[in-house]
């Protein structure tokens, strides 16, 4: 009787860490795709500010990102790359193209409230996590990830409130190593783009900062489209800032 | 009484001579000992202050807890225009400081871009002081750097080179200039020297559109020591909640703390070092006692009372006290006061420093006439509990069994 508990208790334990990372995998896949562009309004609202900006960005799994601003016009064709967990960005005001030291990954891009590594998207959420699930309430689950040890993440842990009949995130809290809540990814307005689900409302809100939060709008998103990889290569930073 | 205890101080000279002297020593020590130590300590602050830091600094509230381009000051001429006609002002100064990456062709690293006013800051700050290499800013040195020496290897850089610097500007916009790289400094805190870099506020004003803005004011005094007075006026003159003011003591937290416990230490010791004098004195005085037990029977026979004999060991202390007292005060004081003048020079540290060229090597000594009255007061009393233990001893005989005492 005693073996039947421990081997039931055994497999529903491994069952469920199946399910949460199947789950994570489905949300990650729709994030990304095989390979996805996306034009993106971006509102930056802090205490004394508010700035607009337009963006566009290819990417091709979790390894390779090209992100090119197109408005406003002050900012206009800079550009960024990320390859194989290193970032570039060419400026062209000062005709540089300057490689971000990982050290600068999670500093603020661009004034707003996401930093340089949610830009490039460099840290997997399938690669770097081990998901659990904490609740199920219908549709919605609750997935507490903690980092791998050998993950190069800062966050100790990330709580994500995930619908499952469309595998997308609703509420991703980011907690610092005191167990502290730092910001908060809240998404919305979820639209289907061919097989994937994909929320085109996003804002984030970081829990230090009263009056302060970005708000991201996906205008367009192309899922699993022929990127030339030119995109992906160095000198495309300064050919595709024009 | 008086005249009594003055032939006794007369007759046990060896117990007179005693007393005095180690008095004599342990007041000097004592009084030179806290001058110096008081004093290395407002050397050590002052050279702190001299570096970077300023007596007072005013800040929009929220800036050092939470930072960014949200809590700048916003009109700053309208603050400085007000610090003007606060006396105790000896000069201030503004300064923008935002982070940033600093990249030369093949290097690049997270830095601290600061704003300064080149003329002003050459009076509040020793950062011109520690220039290595090159030059420092002036008015009319537009896109010029001035790099700690640790940045510079970092980033392997020589003089004239240029490194582009790109952030965020006032406005949260994006911010990118091309900077020249014109001067070196070394403070000696290879943190700082490893992480800041300085230029023109004229010329950053106009790439992080900063101006009127400041992250802060930097204010020095004519004299330290009335920090809180002119803090206080500063804050009713300027009137806003939205700003704070702090004094040194709060910016340099640690370095307070570091001081106070270092204090500590310093009195424990010396206290260590008094209480052997004083057990030496109370010592000295229960042996001289001890010898005179037949003589204070007598005393107490022909109608002393308890108080006279206490009233006698009193005087006796108390003469000789002063006398010693009076003697090492004018030569403690007067070497507290030399050497606050002249203040002692440690040669191996002297070399040391000024490879860096910020620090003073220079040990001076604190005259405080306050200071030193306490200290005798301390003395004082030191040398009254000490014949309190003798007095009890001498009146735990009663009158007659004294007079036979062998």
């Amino acid at each position: 009787m005693y073996r039947i508990f421990i081997l039931i208790l055994t497999l529903t334990t491994v069952l469920t860490a199946d399910e949460a990372r199947l789950i994570i995998q489905k949300v990650d896949n729709n994030i990304r795709g095989k390979n996805i562009y996306m034009k993106i309004s971006m509102k930056i609202v802090s205490l004394r500010h508010t700035r607009s900006m337009q963006m566009e960005n290819w990417s091709q799994g979790s390894k390779k990102s090209f992100v090119k601003i197109v408005y406003p016009p002050k900012d206009r064709g800079i550009t960024f790359l990320s390859l194989d967990n290193q970032m570039w960005q060419y400026v062209p005001k000062i005709e540089r193209t300057i490689k971000i030291p990982p050290s600068m990954m999670l500093q603020n891009w661009m004034g707003s409230n996401i930093t340089n590594d949610d830009m490039v998207k460099q840290s997997s959420i399938v690669e770097d996590y081990t998901p659990r699930i904490v609740k199920r309430e219908g549709k919605l689950v609750t997935m507490e990830l903690i980092p791998k040890e050998e993950a190069a993440v800062v966050w100790a842990k990330v709580v994500s409130l995930i619908d499952i009949s469309t595998y997308t995130s609703q509420k991703d809290i980011f907690y610092d190593e005191e167990g502290e809540a730092v910001r908060v990814f809240l998404y919305d307005k979820v639209k289907k783009f061919g097989e994937y689900y994909l929320p085109t409302y996003w804002r984030v809100e970081p829990m230090d900062k009263d009056n302060s939060f970005t708000e991201i709008i996906l205008e367009d998103v192309k899922y699993d489209i022929s990127i030339s990889d030119q995109y992906f290569r160095k000198s495309a930073l300064k050919r595709f800032s024009r | 009484m008086f005249r009594f205890a003055l032939k006794n101080i007369l007759f046990y000279r060896g117990r007179s001579i005693t007393t005095f002297a180690l008095t004599f020593i342990s007041t000097i020590l004592f009084i030179v000992y806290v001058s110096m130590m008081d004093g290395s300590h407002k050397s050590m602050l002052e050279n702190a202050l001299k570096v970077y830091t300023g007596a007072i600094e005013i800040y929009h509230k929220d800036y050092r807890d939470i930072g960014g381009n949200e809590y700048l000051i916003e009109d700053v001429k309208a603050i400085t225009n007000k610090l003007s006609t606060i006396k105790g002002i000896q000069a201030y100064t503004t300064r923008y400081e935002t982070y940033g990456l600093l990249s030369s062709k093949e290097h690049s690293a997270a830095s601290m871009l600061a704003g300064i006013e080149p003329e002003k800051e050459k009076d509040l700050s020793s950062i011109a002081r520690a220039l290595r290499e090159g030059e420092f800013l002036d008015e009319d040195s537009g896109n010029c750097l001035y790099m700690g020496k640790g940045l510079v290897e970092k980033l392997k850089l020589k003089l004239g080179a240029e490194v582009s610097f790109i952030g965020s500007a006032s406005d949260d916009s994006f911010a990118a200039e091309i900077f020249k790289l014109c001067g070196v400094f070394k403070t000696g805190s290879s943190e700082f020297d490893s992480s800041v870099s300085f230029v023109n506020r004229t010329y950053f004003d106009k790439v992080m559109y900063t101006d009127n803005k400041a992250s802060y004011i930097n204010i020095k005094l004519d004299d330290l020591d009335n920090v809180d007075q002119v803090n206080e006026k500063i804050i009713n003159i300027l009137n806003d909640e939205s700003l704070e003011s702090l004094t040194w003591k709060t910016l340099m937290k640690t370095m307070v703390e570091a001081m106070e416990v270092d204090s500590i230490f310093g009195y424990i010791s010396l206290a260590l070092f008094l209480v052997v004098i004083f057990f030496v004195i109370m010592i000295y005085g229960f042996i001289n006692v001890s010898s005179r037990i037949k003589e204070f029977g007598v005393l107490r026979c022909i109608g002393l009372c308890r108080a006279d004999v206490f009233s006698l060991l009193f005087y006796e202390i108390v003469i000789l006290s002063s006398l010693a007292v009076a003697l090492a005060t004018p030569i403690a004081a007067y070497i507290c006061y030399y050497y606050s003048i002249n203040p002692i020079v440690i040669e191996g540290m002297s070399e040391m420093y000024k490879d860096y060229g910020i620090v003073s090597d220079e040990i001076p000594f604190d005259f405080n006439l306050l200071t030193i009255s306490w200290n005798l007061g301390v003395i004082y009393l030191l040398n009254i509990l000490s014949v309190i233990y003798p007095y009890f001893y001498i009146n735990s005989f009663r009158p007659i069994e004294a007079t036979r005492h062998v």
